[in-house]
């Protein structure tokens, strides 16, 4: 129909071709476009600030938790040396002249390691969570 | 030249806006006539054409070049025609099953006519818009035009 030949084909063709969206109908899309761009831009900001405050959200919760894992530990570490400690205090009068002997040589240095070992715990985690690479949740 | 490279270009450099006025003089005649092809209304089908470049513009970051971006086009046309024509449909309550049964059988078959007179496109370009068989088109425009040259002969007889 590319070619109408008919006197009835060029009177309907000239009669549709006056059929046609209105004047203004891309003025009327472009605004309504620009409406949408503004709409999505509004979207887009709401969701990057949610997304922001989940991070946020989670980033604490991650720290909090690393902080109630190092107070366990260092609790852990205490009980492990008073337990120790209980330990040598009921096995001791037990035990023989030599060991007693050792132990008493010894037992100052013995305990100085343990208070020493007892207060790492808490500075090598701190010192872990601060040279620790920044949180990447997203 | 229009291509949909270029077209794309524009959509990756976030520039919708200036595709969719490249888009507008090239598709909005074609995708009005398809749309009046179907309702055979001129507001229903600016209305359709409307949605039909919003839905194109929201579309677009997606659109993965399967198909040609003039058959993309088509089908959204084509089926925001279709939503438009089922919503005009009049609204039947659950208690008339048989009234809903015979109004969901009402086939929407577009007037190919429409286009082929409107756009003076080749039977071919009418059957990818509207997506049936060649064949098929020739068959509904044969019949269209039988029907208006009938209407045509009545209208010269009775004046």
């Amino acid at each position: 129909m590319s070619t109408p030949d008919s006197e009835l084909d060029r009177h309907l063709q000239a009669l549709f071709r006056g059929l046609d969206t209105r004047a203004d109908f891309d003025a009327r899309l472009m605004a309504r476009l620009r409406a949408e761009s503004q709409t999505d831009a509004t979207e887009r900001t709401a969701r990057a600030r949610h997304e922001r405050a989940r991070y946020r959200r989670a980033v604490l919760e991650l720290q909090s938790s690393r902080r109630s894992m190092l107070r366990l530990l260092t609790l852990d570490t205490l009980g492990i040396a008073l337990l120790l400690v209980a330990a040598v205090v009921t096995a001791g009068p037990r035990l023989s002249r030599d060991v007693m002997d050792i132990s008493s040589q010894y037992g100052p240095y013995i305990a100085m390691l343990l208070g020493i070992l007892i207060a790492a715990v808490p500075l090598v985690g701190m010192w872990a969570e601060q040279t620790r690479r920044p949180i990447r949740l997203l | 030249m229009l291509t949909d490279a270029s077209l794309m270009e524009l959509v990756r450099a976030e520039r919708r806006d200036e595709a969719i006025a490249l888009l507008l003089p090239a598709f909005r005649r074609k995708v009005f006539a398809l749309a009046y092809s179907f309702l055979r209304d001129r507001e229903a089908a600016e209305d359709v054409t409307q949605e039909v470049f919003i839905k194109i513009w929201r579309a677009l970051p997606g659109f993965d070049a399967r198909a040609s971006m003039s058959t993309w086009i088509y089908t959204i046309a084509r089926n925001a025609s279709l939503s438009a024509l089922r919503a005009r449909r009049p609204q039947s309550s659950l208690s008339d099953p048989e009234v809903m049964a015979a109004v969901e059988a009402i086939d929407p078959a577009p007037s190919p006519d429409v286009i082929v007179y409107m756009e003076a496109q080749s039977h071919e370009e009418v059957a990818t818009m509207l997506a049936m068989p060649v064949g098929t088109v020739k068959t509904l425009l044969h019949r269209a035009r039988a029907r208006l040259s009938a209407a045509a002969g009545k209208m010269s007889t009775s004046s």
